[in-house]
């Protein structure tokens, strides 16, 4: 029980301890005062002093990968449940220092090396720790998106563990190809804290997407063992073959689908080229498609598409779990996750300001795919799904969303000023 | 195309199976799932049953509430009030009926890798309904075994429905079905992934609207009926753990049945496991 409660106190200064070795040497300095209370004696003091010149100050301490407890209490996890999932972990996974790849897994060691570990270089001078030192910050070490200024954001950073993703091109809720991850780190999402690292090198940012995939296939993986140990009690020790047959190789199948099977799932935006005339036209029939029944657009976004819809009380399926239906309930909650309840606002399209992008072809995917995660439904045809709007209604209904953009709000203004492209949408839409 | 992997899943499914086999049985389990897949082409490709001769018994009984059932409470309906506002929609979670039957409790077997006897398997239909009726899912529990059976998603209600639901470890699904009459109200679903218990369903629209679904990956579960009866048909003959869940508490605690489970041989009779009783406390409620 003291474990798992210094555990939740603890979790972000865990996850600083690993983030640079500055942070190790403060963790060392804390334990300091005592040896000098008890150094009454010169020649104690002395003999310390000495130690630590032979030894360095920095002690340094790998980082573990903190078990997804998010929404349970933790005293109903055994301590030798506990044990047998972090060791079936290890022994597949590796540590946030040495990642190890199961057997037969889509990924890649080499690139995963790289991401991994200590903020350093190598002796051949390539940098190390690449996750440590651009992610971890927000995403946090586990990728459990609880870092230590997780807090501080809106919308909250990314938790990999779940396997869902927002900003994706592929259909059928199927998870995002290593290209969707790229867009997302080359770009970053406009309007949330995530920045673009597009001045990294290609190596670099492809070590860090095969990272997030490592995060999100150990992380499902972990819900796995825990809805397996935790809730079904499965008979321990675990057999490492049941692990790999029934928890790591599904999820594993999971993302290779659209990787192995793109003319099912991956949709490729092909914006069509209007005239003036032509754009005028398709934004009227969007403002149509918009406020007609069949997607109920206007629910969450309004019936202008300010975001001030009647659906007033929306939540993503990470901040869902946190909601009671009485405030008590919600407030009882509260105590067993790593940070509070976040409400979810629908996009105000006047803002111009879209997480996923703010081009044709990503308000096109927003529309088609929905966004995984949250309320946003997807429109398009999907496998088994005809979906309520073929692609030329989607385009239509595109382009009047993005000629609702950069218009009439404080931030839309902030941003048509900065981009000098006050109607960057319709420029965007229209042939040139 | 059938054939070939007919017969690759079903040869998969037996190599897991822990006793040794006799050389007849080994024929039985490669070769009826070949016989079966290419006798009906309409069978998709992954298609999975086994040798009759195991058929055993039924497991029948019925679930009834003792004490008052509480008065089920009327749901907040604010949205599409012109449409939703005109049906009574109360609170499903605890259906009791005028006998005290206990309606959608769900009785399936927990352990791993059970034969599948071709009667169960040829009697099953492709596909489980999940209807937006009423501005309410109908039924409000499901249940599916995923290697033969797809769910069919459908809205009768003349506004837009939508269907999200994110199951452990397989895809999400999030979709918008137009208002009926019309085109695109219906979808259907794949499952890729067995699940140990069943999951929501929920409309992002209408807040009030839940369903569940257990996933599984064979055709032995049952979920009560309006009086309380349930039947798990054609269990194949061995000894075989039982699961009881219900929505109000998850794993349904019972006497004889810790964890909401309990192990049962069938030998080739059927099995009358009588009258179950649920006191108000086992469903959660005066806790």
């Amino acid at each position: 029980m003291f474990a798992m409660k210094h555990n939740r106190v603890s979790n972000h200064k865990d996850t600083a301890d690993g983030l640079s070795p500055k942070a190790d040497g403060s963790a060392t300095r804390r334990a300091w005062p005592p040896s000098f209370q008890i150094a009454s004696h010169p020649m104690v003091a002395w003999a310390t002093v000495i130690l630590l010149i032979l030894g360095g100050c920095s002690s340094y301490k790998p980082p573990d990968f903190k078990l997804n407890l998010e929404g349970r209490d933790p005293a109903t996890v055994k301590p030798v449940q506990r044990e047998a999932i972090e060791e079936v972990l290890t022994v597949l996974f590796g540590t946030p220092d040495d990642p190890h790849v199961p057997s037969g897994v889509d990924l890649d060691l080499a690139l995963l090396k790289k991401a991994a570990g200590p903020i350093g270089r190598d002796f051949t001078g390539n940098e190390r720790g690449l996750y440590r030192k651009h992610c971890a910050v927000c995403h946090g070490i586990s990728g459990d998106g609880a870092g230590p200024i997780a807090e501080m954001l809106n919308p909250y950073p990314r938790d990999f563990r779940n396997g869902v993703f927002k900003y994706t091109s592929v259909a059928g809720g199927a998870k995002p190809l290593r290209s969707d991850l790229l867009r997302t780190l080359n770009r970053g999402l406009p309007g949330t804290g995530m920045p673009s690292f597009s001045p990294l090198s290609q190596e670099d940012l492809a070590a860090l997407v095969e990272y997030v995939r490592y995060l999100s296939i150990r992380g499902e993986t972990e819900l796995f063992l825990l809805r397996a140990v935790v809730d079904e009690n499965e008979p321990l020790p675990l057999r490492k073959q049941f692990v790999l047959d029934e928890g790591v190789r599904p999820v594993d199948a999971m993302w290779r689908l659209a990787e192995e099977e793109p003319e099912k799932y991956v949709v490729v935006p092909q914006r069509p080229r209007l005239s003036p005339e032509e754009l005028a036209a398709a934004i009227e029939r969007g403002k149509t498609l918009y406020q007609e029944t069949r997607a109920q657009c206007t629910k969450c976004h309004g019936p202008e598409g300010r975001g001030d819809g009647s659906e007033s009380e929306l939540y993503d399926d990470w901040n869902k779990l946190k909601k009671g239906i009485t405030e008590e309930q919600t407030h009882q909650l509260a105590r067993w996750f790593s940070l509070p309840l976040q409400p979810l606002r629908p996009r105000n399209f006047e803002d111009g300001l879209f997480h996923g992008g703010g081009q044709p072809e990503d308000i096109y995917l927003r529309i088609y795919l929905g966004i995984p995660g949250t309320p946003m439904p997807a429109a398009g045809p999907a496998p088994g799904t005809p979906g309520v709007f073929q692609s030329q209604e989607i385009w239509d209904l595109t382009s009047y969303v993005l000629s609702l953009s950069h218009r009439g709000t404080e931030t839309g203004r902030k941003v048509a000023d900065r981009t000098g492209n006050k109607l960057s949408s319709e420029s965007g839409m229209a042939r040139e | 195309m059938d054939s070939a992997s007919g017969s690759e899943s079903g040869r998969q499914v037996f190599r897991k199976h822990t006793r040794p086999w006799s050389r007849r049985q080994w024929l039985q389990a490669t070769g009826a799932p070949l016989v079966a897949a290419t006798s009906l082409p309409l069978m998709a490709p992954w298609h999975y049953v086994a040798a009759s001769e195991h058929y055993g018994g039924s497991v029948r009984g019925r679930f009834i509430f003792r004490g008052t059932p509480p008065e089920r409470k009327k749901l907040t309906v604010d949205k599409d009030v012109d449409c939703c506002g005109k049906f009574d929609i109360r609170d499903e979670s605890l259906m009791v009926d005028a006998g005290g039957g206990v309606a959608n409790v769900y009785i399936y077997v927990r352990s791993r890798d059970v034969p599948v006897c071709v009667s169960v398997a040829e009697s099953s239909a492709r596909q489980v309904v999940l209807d937006n009726r009423d501005c309410i899912f109908k039924p409000h529990c499901l249940a599916i075994w995923r290697l033969r059976q797809e769910l069919y998603i459908v809205n009768s209600d003349p506004i837009a429905q939508n269907v999200a639901f994110a199951p452990l470890g397989d895809l999400p699904a999030n979709i918008v079905l137009a208002p009926a009459p019309g085109d695109n109200t219906e979808a259907t679903w794949r499952f890729r992934r067995g699940q140990s218990q069943p999951f929501d369903i929920r409309c992002n629209y209408h807040p009030w609207e839940k369903a569940y679904l257990l996933v599984r990956d064979n055709p032995y579960f049952a979920i009560s009926r309006d009086d309380g009866r349930f039947e798990l048909a054609g269990l194949p003959v061995g000894r075989w753990e039982l699961q009881l869940w219900h929505e109000r508490v998850g794993h349904l605690q019972l006497p004889e049945w810790s964890q909401g489970r309990r192990t049962l041989t069938i030998t080739g009779e059927d099995i009358d496991l009588g009258d179950i009783p649920l006191l108000p406390r086992d469903v959660g409620i005066g806790q």
